[in-house]
C-alpha cells in the first residue's frame, strides 16, 4: 500500500527511542553491530535493522572492515532536525560549548597562577 | 505533576571542568564575556555587577552585525552550586523569563542543568522563535558535527 515509510526522515528515525540510545553510543566515535547490539540489550539483527534506518536517513555511516562493520555518527542527516529544534537550547548549547573551552584555559591559568586570584 | 512542563525548557550540558572553575565562569563579565552566546557571538558590557539583585546590562552582537539587547537581573546567587536569574531584554521587560542554573560534580567534571520557565508557553514559543532568528543563516553542517559529536579530540 502507498504509505510513506514511517522512517523515511530524520524526525521518524529519531522517534524511536532505541535509535535515539544508538546515536548517543555513536558520539563517542565509531562501533560494530555486535558492541552496540550487546550493549543495548538487543538482538544483532534488531541493532542491524536499526542501523539500516539509520543510514538511509542520513545519520550513521558504514564502513566495511575486513568482516566487521563499523558505524559512524553522520551529522549531516540530523541538520533539519536541529534547524527545526533550533532557537534557544542551541543557543545554551551552544555557549555551554564555548565556557566549555573557556574553563580550560581557566583551569590551567589556576594551576599557574597556585593562589592566586 | 509539573504544572510549568508546558512552559519551560530544559538544557543539561557537562562540562569538562571542575565545579568551582566552571561556576567562576558565571562571576565575572571578564569571564562571561568570552562564552556567552553562540560562535561567533560578542558582547558589549553597559553594566555589571555579580550581586544578588544586581544586573548585568550588555548587547549581544550577532555575526551579522545585528545587535540584540540583553539584561540579567541576578535572583539568586549559592556558590559553587546554583544560580537564578531573570533574563531579559530590557529593565523590567514584561516578558523577562527566569532561569535556574544548577551546578552538579561528576568528579572532575560538571553537569550545568539550566531550567528555564517562561510566565506562558506562549512566551516560550515566541523565545524559541526569538532565538531560532538569532541563530538563524550562521548555521553550517561543521559546526552541527561538532555540536553532535562533542568536541572534536585533536582539541584535546
Amino acid at each position: 500500500m502507498a504509505r510513506a515509510a514511517t522512517t523515511s526522515d530524520g524526525f521518524n528515525a529519531i522517534a524511536e527511542p532505541q535509535r535515539r540510545e544508538i546515536l548517543v553510543r555513536l558520539r563517542s566515535g565509531e562501533r560494530a553491530v555486535g558492541d552496540l547490539a550487546h550493549e543495548l540489550g538487543m538482538t544483532q539483527p534488531q541493532a542491524s535493522k536499526h542501523l539500516r534506518v539509520l543510514r538511509e536517513v542520513g545519520l550513521v555511516r558504514v564502513r566495511g572492515e575486513g568482516k566487521l562493520r563499523l558505524y559512524d555518527l553522520d551529522a549531516s542527516g540530523l541538520l533539519p532536525v536541529k534547524e527545526w529544534l533550533g532557537g534557544f537550547e542551541q543557543f545554551w548549547h551552544e555557549s555551554f560549548d564555548r565556557l566549555d573551552e573557556y574553563v580550560q584555559d581557566l583551569s590551567r591559568t589556576r594551576r599557574e597562577d597556585g593562589a592566586h586570584e | 505533576m509539573n504544572d510549568t512542563a508546558d512552559r519551560e525548557i530544559v538544557v543539561s550540558h557537562v562540562v569538562d571542568a571542575r565545579r568551582d572553575v566552571v561556576f567562576e565562569a558565571f562571576t565575572d563579565v571578564r569571564h562571561l564575556s568570552r562564552w556567552w552566546g553562540p560562535d561567533g557571538f560578542t558582547t558589549t558590557t553597559r553594566s555589571f555587577e555579580f550581586r544578588v539583585g544586581s544586573e548585568w546590562d550588555f548587547m549581544m552582537h550577532g555575526p551579522d552585525g545585528t545587535h540584540y539587547p540583553e539584561w540579567i537581573l541576578w535572583r539568586e546567587i549559592v556558590p559553587p552550586e546554583r544560580i537564578v536569574l531573570l533574563h531579559g531584554e530590557f529593565r523590567d521587560d514584561p516578558n523577562a523569563f527566569d532561569s535556574f542554573f544548577t551546578f552538579e560534580e561528576l568528579g572532575d567534571r560538571t553537569r550545568i542543568v539550566m531550567r528555564t520557565v517562561f510566565p506562558t508557553a506562549a512566551l516560550r514559543d515566541e523565545a524559541v522563535e526569538k532565538y531560532r532568528a538569532i541563530e538563524g543563516g550562521r548555521q553550517t553542517l561543521r559546526g552541527l558535527a561538532d555540536y553532535v559529536t562533542g568536541v572534536s579530540n585533536t582539541d584535546r
